[in-house]
């Protein structure tokens, strides 16, 4: 079969070619030749085997005949024996593994080399042993293999029709859409819209051995109506078949999002498949499809990444506490779970009222410097310390966080890879205030302004930002007691700035070359 | 009296092995032109090459000197770089690194003079002898 010249499809069946392994015999009744009808070994061979295919056009369907001959070379300079191995075969250049790598460069790694390098005396079967613990688990952007063939994810490929040859890669999160062909009358016919065409596999836990297998279990299912409502339903256990009822097809498969669970060694444990099953009626002759799949490692929870490792510009600061109790260094930090509220800002409002505002806050995102503010209009029934405190609670929102991550992708266990929040209290004073300090010193906290130092981390070339400092500063004014009737209106303000604090690369310079200049041992040799 | 039979064959020999000689070189070049064959295999066949045909004169002269002479020292050393020959032969028509019909033919040719050229000597020894 490696000698078959017309066997280009891998899996498919190629057309007009008889020694095709793939073919099988109702497609064999549709070629009209055999384009090789003869596949032999090398042909200056005296004598080998030849295996010849025709095709018997009289019998109906048309058959394939193989025969096995011998060929005999009739040229005196026919090759009788060889005693070189590699004599007339292309020898399989060596795969760089760990060991060999250093060979391999000094052998290939010049301008030019010799074309015969001095390895060809030694056997080449033992020269690539498998190698049990390497390819053996999946690694980012292999196809994840099922019993038979690989998980697929039907996408689009010139068109907006799915094509079910799109392999899904391990750690590759896709989503896909693409656009089914399927009518009322071919209902249970179409083998894409039935939900067991997508659970019906099991995938191999690791790559080519078919011993671990993890079978695709139905998460849930969600029905979707012919008006596109959804509801989710309870019983997932039971798969749900494309069947025609009351003049709908129902349960055809519309969307399909897959979850593997992996380990750390590349190994897959656990697949899920989410369903969402719609129904169509008379008119359409066509539905869209909609695929993901995504990845989670286990024993973590999916969280949202802001950067991997450094920080990416628009994605927002991760943020949290230490629980309270565990005074020990090096446990778990807790996060919202929403990552767009971990740490916040005020949110300006259109009426502006500080006191009116409804808590809206809105996500600091990294690069992106902020300044938001309200005013305050202060009457003279307000009392100063109820006042700070709410905006204290304005200005830093409900849950501050004391924690900071330095990168993007630092999990919560790793405390060390998290930045205190440093707080920080200047006060607004005037000269005025400066001189008479026996006036009461009730301050009320006018402004925040999170300064927030990075630095790039790494190499020069893929430089990554790191959050170093994180400061918190709150400016505090003297509270002055209104005589009655009297209002003021102050501004208040929040602000985030993040300031760039990599020191600048500076240039090196080899050193200068020195003049080593000796005298040679012996120069005053008959005196010395 | 000199064996006529032997003297013969010793001449046919030495023209047929001109001829071997030179149809073997020639099919070297073209197999390596032709066919890989790199330097490590095609260095020990033309050396061999070599020291066959200096073999085969020394052969050749000593057989022809001690048959004509009358003498079985000189025919006594000849049968045995005789057989040193023939392995040689032997490993031009097995070992070497390509084997073509044409090699097959010559060497079988070459091993079936060799062996009826020994043949002859030893009886044309047992002649001198007695």
């Amino acid at each position: 079969a490696k000698l078959c010249v017309c066997d280009l499809l891998v899996a498919q069946c190629d057309v007009n070619c008889c020694c095709d392994p793939d073919c099988s015999a109702d497609e064999f009744g549709l070629f009209t030749t055999c384009s090789v009808p003869i596949v032999t070994g090398d042909s200056r061979l005296c004598s080998q085997k030849a295996a010849v295919y025709s095709l018997d056009v009289e019998a109906d369907p048309p058959e394939r005949i193989f025969q096995l001959i011998d060929q005999v070379n009739p040229s005196v300079f026919c090759i009788h024996a060889t005693n070189y191995k590699e004599a007339l075969s292309f020898s399989n250049p060596e795969m760089p593994t760990s060991e060999n790598f250093d060979q391999l460069l000094q052998q290939f790694g010049s301008a030019s080399f010799s074309a015969e390098p001095d390895n060809w005396n030694m056997n080449t079967d033992v020269q690539n042993p498998p190698d049990a613990n390497e390819t053996y688990r999946y690694e980012h952007g292999v196809p994840i293999q099922t019993v038979d063939t690989f998980l697929r994810l039907p996408s689009p490929v010139v068109s907006s029709w799915c094509s079910d040859a799109n392999p899904a890669g391990f750690l590759v999160n896709q989503a896909t859409k693409c656009t089914r062909s399927v009518s009322v009358e071919k209902c249970g016919d179409v083998e894409a819209v039935n939900m067991l065409f997508y659970v019906n596999s099991s995938i191999l836990a690791v790559s080519t051995n078919l011993f671990f297998q993890v079978n695709i279990t139905v998460q849930s299912i969600v029905v979707q109506s012919l008006n596109g409502m959804q509801t989710l339903l309870n019983n997932s256990d039971v798969l749900r078949l494309p069947v025609v009822l009351d003049e709908l097809c129902i349960n055809l498969v519309f969307g399909v999002s897959y979850h593997i669970t992996y380990t750390d060694t590349g190994e897959i444990i656990e697949a899920a498949a989410s369903f969402v099953l719609g129904a169509i009626n008379r008119e359409a002759l066509s539905i869209q499809q909609s695929f993901e799949i995504s990845f989670t490692q286990v024993n973590t929870e999916p969280v949202p990444l802001s950067g991997n490792p450094g920080y990416v510009v628009g994605l927002p600061i991760r943020a949290g506490f230490r629980p309270q109790g565990y005074p020990f260094p090096g446990e778990i930090l807790v996060l919202n779970t929403n990552k767009y509220g971990q740490l916040t800002i005020l949110q300006s409002t259109s009426n502006q009222d500080c006191l009116a505002a409804q808590g809206a806050r809105s996500p600091i995102l990294f690069g992106y410097n902020m300044i938001s503010g309200c005013k305050l209009r202060i009457t003279a029934a307000m009392k100063c310390q109820p006042l700070a405190q709410t905006l204290l609670d304005l200005l830093k929102g409900q849950s501050f966080p004391e924690y900071v991550a330095s990168f993007g992708n630092s999990q919560a266990q790793d405390v060390l890879d998290w930045v205190p929040v440093t707080h920080l209290h200047t006060s607004e004073q005037t000269m005025r205030e400066f001189y008479n300090p026996f006036q009461s010193s009730c301050q009320i906290p006018v402004s925040l302004e999170i300064e927030v130092k990075w630095t790039k981390y790494g190499s020069l070339v893929n430089p990554q930002a790191r959050i170093v400092n994180v400061t918190a500063t709150i400016t505090t004014t003297t509270w002055k007691q209104l005589p009655s009737g009297r209002e003021r209106t102050i501004p208040v303000t929040s602000s985030v700035v993040f300031t760039d604090i990599s020191s600048p690369a500076e240039p090196g310079y080899k050193a200068w070359p020195t003049i080593n200049v000796k005298l040679p041992y012996d120069f005053f040799f008959p005196f010395v | 009296l000199p064996s006529v039979p032997l003297q013969i064959l010793l001449y046919v020999n030495g023209i047929y092995y001109t001829f071997y000689f030179l149809a073997t070189l020639a099919m070297m070049v073209y197999k390596s032109q032709v066919f890989s064959y790199p330097d490590d295999f095609l260095a020990p066949d033309l050396t061999l090459l070599f020291v066959m045909a200096a073999l085969e004169a020394l052969r050749l002269q000593l057989g022809s000197k001690g048959n004509l002479t009358e003498e079985e020292a000189p025919l006594g050393l000849s049968l045995v770089l005789t057989v040193g020959s023939a392995l040689v032969s032997l490993y031009f028509l097995l070992w070497q690194t390509y084997v073509l019909r044409a090699d097959v033919l010559l060497n079988a040719l070459l091993l079936s003079t060799y062996g009826l050229e020994s043949v002859l000597k030893v009886m044309a020894i047992a002649a001198f002898v007695s």
